[in-house]
């Protein structure tokens, strides 16, 4: 699993914990990386992934159907899940303020065993880090 | 010479918040890992 996550693109380092269950990427700088890919690849590689958290750093926008969503690259953003965190944010939609969020973007639903890789996924913030 | 200069800080500092905008560290926790 590593060597297939590790030949994703975008991705610089892989580290996986068989003890916790864990795999901590790191994106290469300046590079995209595209989380649905990721999926697909642990799920390819003989594993479901339970939960998908990430910190993701960008600029809060509404988008044309009036939901928040987080612009991290001109063409990369993710639609962001209403919760209590998230309505911190609205104050800051079509800012220039740059925020850090560490947000679940995948969870398995129950009973599934298969990733819904083409549905899109929502980012439901789990903390506000930085506002910048 | 000045103006150029005055115009590259400007430039900068609107383009460098969006290329600094990304993914920076991705967890996940897996099942059936052996």
């Amino acid at each position: 699993m590593k060597q297939h996550l590790g030949r994703q693109s975008g991705v610089q380092n892989v580290e996986v914990s068989l003890i916790d269950g864990k795999v901590q990427i790191v994106p290469k700088e300046d590079a995209r990386i595209d989380p649905p890919q990721l999926l697909k690849a642990v799920y390819d590689s003989g594993v479901s992934v339970a939960e998908m958290d990430v910190t993701v750093r960008g600029k809060i926008v509404k988008d044309a159907s009036g939901s928040l969503a987080l612009q991290a690259e001109p063409n990369q953003s993710f639609t962001i899940a209403p919760n209590e965190l998230s309505k911190e944010l609205e104050s800051l939609a079509n800012s220039q303020t740059v925020v850090t969020l560490l947000g679940q973007l995948y969870k398995k639903p129950p009973g599934k065993k298969k990733p819904e890789t083409s549905a899109p996924l929502k980012l439901l913030i789990l903390e506000i880090q930085r506002k910048e | 010479m000045n103006k150029k200069a005055a115009l590259f800080v400007l430039l900068g500092s609107i383009l460098a918040p969006v290329t600094q905008a990304q993914i920076k560290h991705i967890e996940m926790r897996v099942e059936g890992m052996t």
